[in-house]
């Protein structure tokens, strides 16, 4: 299967109140009220979503050293289609049936309209992947794609205290009190308060 | 039968008196070199090893160099080595200075509340209740408009999710340079 056997349900829903989907001690994303919902289905069980609405995803990617902070907090608007795989309890019970002015608001002509990019966003986020899909299933985490304002998706898996971002301008990986930080600033790698930092202008720093 | 050994023996003695001679003067090297190094063995091979080992070194700083340009290692104690190329010049010598972000930076100094604000940052992240705490004599509004000019500056960051305050490795310097500046105005005005 072109999406490593996930599939589409039939049925778009929309989000009854605000919801939130993921949240760590560095990071936080949630959903408002009316957001769509379509789920991303496993052998016929929902194991994700596509959403469309208002969200916002927080998240702290800052790496303290004894030398200062480096980094910054990713804050991005969620209004564009983005993607979830992983567990559904806490959004299922917070769904319900939607009508035309749901789309409309959103400025989609119709339910087809949302499909269709449901459908691209996982086109986009499958393609090339090598991966099996059921790996995701199983982990017991989550991830999150979002497309950025490069045409391209930016990556959230979190499961537990581990997280990565990969974004635009940076990547972050966090795992305990062990951290990598790529951004435009430089690399940084912290282990236990110990770090490396490989600037890549050091204009900043003394 | 007689015979005579004395030119043979005169010039066998003499050529022994000279390796004697230049076997005392090895020995004496030897022994200088000894003193001078401690234990070992000591083989002259001239410059060519030496040449050898410098042109590898230069390659593996040169390959070093590349990699690890302009950076900066921190060790768990705050110790920090800068790796700088042999003819690179420090800092931005020669490079155009941004004036107005100097500028921003040393406007966001220039303020006694906002560098309180920074002493209280460099012995770690605070909430904004903490550094209210702290800083009794700053309003809370006050507070607030402090921390967005020192954000907005890059001398502090901001944890959205936790709310935390951190100073920046640029509020580190920034703060130390300002009290350079200050030790060095108080020694002026004692003179």
């Amino acid at each position: 299967m072109k999406w490593h056997d996930y599939q589409l349900a039939d049925t778009v829903s929309k989000t009854t109140e605000n919801i939130t989907l993921w949240k760590s001690e560095k990071g936080i994303l949630e959903i408002e009220a009316n957001t769509l919902a379509l789920p991303v289905e496993l052998d016929g069980e929902a194991k994700g979503f596509v959403f469309r609405g208002k969200g916002k995803l927080l998240l702290d990617a800052i790496v303290e050293t004894d030398k200062g902070a480096v980094g910054k907090s990713v804050e991005k608007e969620l209004n564009k289609s983005f993607l979830m795989l992983g567990s559904p309890v806490e959004v299922q019970p917070r769904l319900g049936p939607t009508n035309r002015k749901d789309f409309e608001r959103l400025e989609l002509e119709s339910q087809q309209a949302f499909v269709s990019e449901a459908e691209s966003l996982l086109d986009e986020f499958f393609d090339g992947s090598t991966h099996n899909g059921r790996c995701i299933d199983k982990s017991g985490g989550f991830v999150f794609a979002f497309p950025n304002e490069s045409d391209r998706l930016d990556i959230l898996v979190a499961k537990g205290s581990k997280l990565v971002y990969t974004g635009v301008d940076r990547s972050f990986v966090s795992h305990g009190n062990k951290v990598v930080l790529t951004s435009p600033e430089g690399v940084i790698v912290s282990h236990n308060g110990k770090s490396i930092f490989v600037s890549k202008c050091h204009r900043h720093i003394h | 039968m007689k015979i005579d050994l004395s030119e043979d023996l005169k010039e066998e003695m003499k050529r022994l008196k000279e390796e004697l001679a230049d076997l005392k003067e090895k020995i004496t090297e030897a022994t200088e070199m000894r003193r001078r190094k401690g234990r070992g063995i000591y083989i002259d091979v001239g410059n060519r090893v030496h040449d050898y080992v410098e042109d590898v070194m230069e390659g593996v700083a040169e390959g070093i160099h590349g990699e690890l340009e302009k950076s900066i290692f921190i060790g768990p104690r705050g110790r920090s080595i800068r790796i700088l190329g042999p003819h690179e010049p420090f800092e931005n010598e020669g490079k155009e200075v941004g004036f107005d972000k100097v500028a921003e930076v040393m406007s966001a100094l220039g303020n006694e509340h906002r560098l309180r604000i920074l002493g209280e940052l460099m012995t770690g992240g605070k909430y904004i209740n903490e550094l209210q705490e702290k800083l009794s004599e700053i309003a809370t509004s006050t507070l607030s408009s402090h921390l967005d000019v020192l954000e907005g500056a890059g001398l502090v960051v901001q944890e959205r999710v936790r709310g935390r305050y951190l100073i920046t490795m640029p509020g580190r310097s920034a703060y130390k340079m300002a009290r350079r500046v200050t030790r060095f105005a108080e020694r002026r005005s004692q003179e």
